[in-house]
């Protein structure tokens, strides 16, 4: 087996990532978010969206874009996708799209089962690829990946794998999802809301914190890129996607899912561990997530202390927008050698020590590795490059 | 990329069946046949019980899939991959599971509903069930053509992703609440995919992709998930 991976690196097709662009809670574009995630602030807030002062909810809080707004029945979802396309430069006609969500229009389906009907369209699953396609006046069939909290990593590496197997030239990764009553009542009712703002990788961690928002990437091979004078951003270099096969809503105690997926996603790169310069968590802040991922990441880089953050103390757990605004946040700390600040980070969980940090950290190497794993004991592991 | 297709198992509107035994096959429009899940499990499977009406479909065209291909049993988990085609995925449970949010503002949310409340939760309790490791994830289409499954999931066997993999659909139709018409028949189909000549059991024949959206099977393009699974058929008849 391994038909494609057997080959030598230079007979391959690389993937250079030649647009990035994001809109969540914290900036309403890439450059906004990076600055004040520099500036260790943080978009979790009271929510006022919906009515969450009730006893029963732990939480009254998560990272949510104010000015979201519905028009004519449509889901906040296309809202959100109107300011990320504005900030978007061309596509290409020929470009394949991969779209990736949790929960799509979910805020319609809420409106459909109180009895206030607003149209099926925005609901499906396929519906933020039919937005898309529409909108940018794509040529093919569009796709749209749902995998829980790892949709839109696996929909990166689909992306990637269309390029390096030559199966497309160009291809549109494009990822959101919003926060809602339906979502954060079903992760309260699995008491996995923190009452604060979460606190990933932290010792005294409670529970996540919702967010909000959407990303962009334009994927290219460096042929077309090269050819068509692209910026290039970074590169998507490996992927490697695993399931637990343990639990369907816990991840497995010990991190060997998610290690094999890193060590997966190192083989496809042809990458060691010690190429790796640091590494984007998924560090949701739950107990368990975060007590596996740094136990996965023992596996991997044994005794080796590498910068590890995560941004959802910043942004919020983004559901299946996850993986696509850390990958658009990743080709920044490649670009500026600079891993961000863990927000919410203070007393480090055993482990955490001389990896995770309350400040930004200098990065030296020219790999990160972005991890996300979620619902149905799936992960995800990307290597990025320069 | 080219791979065997090493089994298949399918619930439709008319009947359930696998590759090495069945009495025919046909993806229909109409209600499923009342099916008896657990009696597709050798050993007792409790979580059948708490599953939505979709993933029990799935998880048991998947336990067929795999009894067809001769990889039903196992001992140790094993690093095979599962890529399903949805229109509607788990949209029945999206309901169910906010009616319970409704009537109390989240006061009696159930978190067994919510955990089914992702297209690929199924492919978890499948991946649990029968030791399943490898890459699993769920793909909608623009227009549905129900491939999408098959040629992701050969995509990922191409790239070295996994060592075998399932791919295929799983429907059970609109919730009536939206009032849209099933534009794709209910159903769950599955094929296992795995190297050529990797398995000892017969292949039903080869699929290759050469361009994104382009499946051929045994060299002749296809665009047609019926039509794979009756030339498959034919292929193994003779």
């Amino acid at each position: 087996m391994n038909m494609i991976r057997s080959k030598s690196k230079n007979e391959l097709r690389q993937t250079i990532v030649t647009e990035a662009v994001a809109v969540t809670a914290l900036g309403s574009n890439l450059e906004d978010l990076w600055y004040k995630l520099m500036q260790k602030e943080t978009a979790i807030k009271p929510i006022k969206r919906f009515p969450v002062d009730r006893e029963h909810y732990r939480s009254r809080i998560a990272a949510i874009i104010d000015d979201l707004r519905p028009s004519q029945g449509r889901s906040l979802l296309i809202d959100l996708l109107d300011r990320l396309m504005d900030q978007m430069g061309p596509v290409p006609a020929d470009a394949i799209l991969v779209a990736a969500t949790l929960k799509s229009g979910i805020d319609n389906l809420e409106s459909e089962c109180r009895g206030k009907p607003t149209g099926f369209q925005d609901i499906r699953l396929a519906s933020l690829a039919d937005n898309l396609g529409a909108r940018l006046g794509l040529k093919g069939n569009g796709t749209c990946i749902s995998a829980s909290c790892a949709s839109s990593a696996i929909a990166l590496a689909r992306g990637a794998a269309l390029i390096e197997s030559g199966q497309a030239e160009a291809v549109l990764v494009c990822c959101a999802d919003i926060v809602s009553e339906y979502a954060f009542s079903g992760f309260s009712s699995l008491k996995a809301l923190a009452p604060d703002p979460c606190r990933p990788f932290d010792r005294n961690r409670q529970g996540l914190s919702l967010g909000e928002g959407a990303a962009a990437l334009l994927l290219m091979s460096n042929t077309r890129a090269e050819h068509e004078g692209r910026a290039r951003l970074g590169t998507v270099c490996g992927w490697g996607i695993t399931n637990d096969a343990n639990h369907i809503t816990a991840p497995v105690r010990g991190g060997a899912g998610l290690a094999r997926a890193v060590n997966k996603a190192l083989t496809s790169a042809r990458k060691k561990p010690d190429e790796i310069a640091a590494v984007c968590a998924h560090g949701t802040g739950t107990v368990y997530n975060d007590r596996m991922e740094l136990d996965a990441f023992k596996q991997v880089f044994h005794k080796r202390r590498l910068p590890v953050f995560s941004v959802k103390g910043a942004i919020g757990h983004t559901l299946g927008a996850a993986g696509g605004i850390e990958t658009a946040l990743g080709l920044k700390v490649l670009a500026t050698n600079t891993a961000p600040p863990t927000i919410g980070f203070v007393n480090p969980e055993d482990g955490a020590q001389g990896l995770v940090s309350a400040d930004q950290q200098a990065i030296a190497g020219d790999f990160l590795l972005t991890t996300n794993s979620g619902f149905g004991g799936i992960n995800a592991a990307l290597v990025l490059g320069r | 990329m080219k791979a065997d297709i090493t089994g298949i198992g399918w619930i439709t509107a008319a009947g359930v069946g696998r590759g090495r035994n069945h009495h025919g096959f046909a993806l229909p429009a109409g209600r499923l046949p009342d099916y008896t899940p657990e009696k597709f499990f050798t050993e007792p499977y409790p979580n059948l019980r708490r599953m939505d009406a979709y993933s029990r479909l799935g998880v048991t065209a998947i336990a067929l899939t795999l009894e067809d291909a001769g990889l039903d049993t196992w001992t140790e988990k094993r690093d095979i991959g599962m890529v399903v085609a949805t229109v509607y995925g788990c949209l029945g449970a999206d309901v169910d599971f906010y009616n319970t949010v409704i009537p109390n503002h989240g006061a009696q949310a159930r978190p067994a509903v919510f955990s089914y409340t992702s297209a690929n939760s199924f492919l978890g309790e499948a991946a649990i069930r029968f030791g399943l490791t490898g890459t699993n994830y769920a793909v909608a289409e623009q227009h549905p053509t129900g491939l999408a499954g098959l040629l992701a999931a050969l995509g990922h066997l191409a790239a070295g992703d996994d060592q075998k993999i399932i791919g295929g659909v799983c429907d059970v139709g609109c919730p009536e609440i939206f009032g849209w018409p099933d534009k794709f028949p209910p159903g769950a189909v599955f094929f296992m995919l795995e190297p050529v000549g990797t398995n000892p059991r017969p292949s039903f024949g080869t699929l290759h992709s050469t361009s994104p959206g382009q499946l051929l099977f045994d060299g002749s393009p296809l665009d047609d998930l019926a039509v794979l699974v009756d030339q498959c058929l034919s292929n193994q008849a003779s």
